[in-house]
């Protein structure tokens, strides 16, 4: 048997303008926790991007001169190698290509500098994590590959970076664990905004089991409503954390003379991944707050 | 098309409600269930439509164990079935015409359906004219009509009645009396609990009586003691 939709709307809408106080504070705090959520996502990726190069323990980059001769390359990559090296746990090479790609990615916004580089400008380079700990060591590694033949520079990791990378981690984590407690408080408050619904219509509903209404027949407006009630919490959420996106975004390209805003950024493709993220998730809190109600209290 | 065989009921507290009863309705029938309060006879009532399971024994409607029958089948049993009550169960933010049509758009009737079976349930009932009032401007008598006709409106194979006239004056009983022994006629299966002695005199239906959950009496053609 089909339920008729004008039948749901109505009956949602009738439903949600009754209950409006309650319904509103579900709406505030699926709101506020998946703003929560989604800012959290949107930092951490921001920050990742920033602090790519320097992902997965990487300390030092051996820079090689863009007219470095393959043989060249090929000491350098020989010297790093990690079945010769013990001191040497992973170490990445970076075509011109590839680096390139991480050029043009962090220098997105500047048109003049990317339209006067070419691939062929780019340096090859090579990531090294090393075995040791010891940061006197990695130092004179560092320094001692300086001296080899076609290497233009070696960078180090920036103590700054990484505690920027850490500190990053550890606020997200914070926020996301609030805002998870967020969530289920408002899971909650849906789950009672739709028993009170219920009881408010307590009598309609002894009425239906009486006639003969089928058990989804009942439940159905009841799910919806907090179906809706999840969905429009979610919409405020989308809309600040795409602000919030832009914002990031801005402060990149503004020169800042901190060097680490220059790579902060996050792409069009992932503050849309985390705003239908947000909306699903607002969705299934609702859903999840309405049906847990109607099966503990609608008993048929 | 109604059948107990041996049927208990004890709610939680060792109260018994019913005890061993057994009964046999034919199609058609008009019983009345009579006795004192707490006999049992509500819960008779209750048990017929699934609102209650029995404790002990079986139930069939319609030639179905109704024990047997899962819970998502349970409102296809009820379409089978009307229920009047004493306290009528109208909903009062909406007209005649809506609570009667509300029994059939929960079930998904189609709209054309609904245009024709209402206004036709409501001329039967005597309410052609009332269809949009508001419950409160409705007399006792008039608000059980309309509790009539919906439960009827399904056209349900068995009509259940639990002291329908209970809040009613005589003269306003007997107009309702009228109204069910009509819906009888068309071969709907009467069930009506009640205490009004003159009614059950007059019908002279089948009468069961129950006392303490048992059944005392079970007689053709009966009267009320």
């Amino acid at each position: 048997m089909a339920i008729k939709l004008d039948y749901v709307v109505r009956e949602t809408g009738h439903s949600l303008k009754r209950n409006f106080t309650l319904s509103l504070a579900s709406v505030l705090t699926v709101a506020v926790s998946l703003a929560l959520v989604g800012s959290a996502f949107v930092v951490r990726a921001a920050v990742q991007h920033s602090t790519a190069r320097w992902t997965g323990d990487v300390q030092f980059i051996v820079f090689m001169k863009p007219d470095a001769s393959s043989a060249q390359i090929s000491a350098v990559r020989n010297a790093l190698d990690p079945d010769n090296n013990t001191q040497i746990a992973k170490v990445t090479f970076f075509d011109k290509k590839r680096a390139y790609k991480e050029f043009r990615e962090v220098f997105r916004d500047d048109p003049v500098l990317l339209s006067t580089s070419r691939q062929a400008d780019m340096p090859t380079s090579f990531r090294v994590k090393p075995a040791i700990k010891n940061a006197e060591l990695i130092n004179q590694m560092g320094q001692q590959l300086k001296q080899a033949p076609g290497v233009y520079t070696v960078e180090f990791a920036y103590d700054t970076v990484k505690q920027i990378e850490r500190v990053s981690k550890l606020i997200s984590t914070v926020i996301l664990a609030t805002a998870l407690f967020l969530l289920a408080a408002a899971g909650l408050l849906i789950l009672n905004s739709i028993r009170m619904a219920m009881f408010a219509r307590r009598r309609e509903i002894e009425v239906m089991k009486l006639v003969g209404a089928t058990n989804w027949f009942i439940r159905v407006p009841f799910m919806f409503e907090g179906l809706i009630q999840g969905l429009i919490g979610a919409l405020p959420a989308a809309v600040a954390v795409w602000f919030l996106g832009t914002r990031i975004n801005n402060s990149g390209s503004t020169h800042s003379s901190v060097a680490i805003l220059q790579g902060l950024y996050v792409s069009g493709g992932e503050v849309w991944t985390v705003i239908i993220a947000m909306i699903i998730i607002g969705c299934l809190v609702g859903v999840v707050g309405s049906a847990v109600a109607v099966t503990r209290f609608l008993d048929v | 098309m109604i059948k107990l065989e041996a049927v208990s009921k004890i709610y939680k507290g060792d109260v018994t409600a019913l005890q061993d009863a057994s009964a046999d309705i034919a199609k058609g029938e008009f019983v009345f269930l009579v006795g004192p309060s707490g006999s049992g006879k509500s819960t008779m009532i209750r048990l017929l439509n699934k609102s209650e399971t029995p404790t002990y024994g079986s139930i069939y409607v319609a030639g179905k164990d109704i024990g047997e029958l899962s819970s998502w089948k349970v409102p296809f049993l009820r379409r089978n079935i009307g229920c009047v009550f004493q306290d009528f169960k109208l909903l009062n933010s909406r007209t005649v015409y809506e609570n009667v049509a509300f029994a059939l758009e929960v079930i998904g009737r189609p709209k054309h359906v609904i245009e024709t079976q209402v206004p036709a349930i409501l001329d039967l009932v005597g309410l052609a004219k009332k269809t949009d009032n508001m419950p409160h401007e409705l007399s006792g008598g008039e608000q059980q009509r309309v509790s009539i006709a919906r439960a009827f409106v399904n056209r349900p194979l068995i009509l259940l009645a639990d002291e329908p006239t209970g809040n009613l004056d005589p003269t306003t009983s007997v107009g309702i009396m009228r109204l069910l022994d009509r819906i009888n006629r068309t071969g709907t299966t009467v069930v009506m609990a009640t205490h009004d002695r003159a009614i059950v005199d007059t019908m002279r239906r089948r009468v069961i009586e129950l006392d303490r959950g048992r059944i005392i009496r079970d007689q053709a053609r009966g009267v009320y003691e």
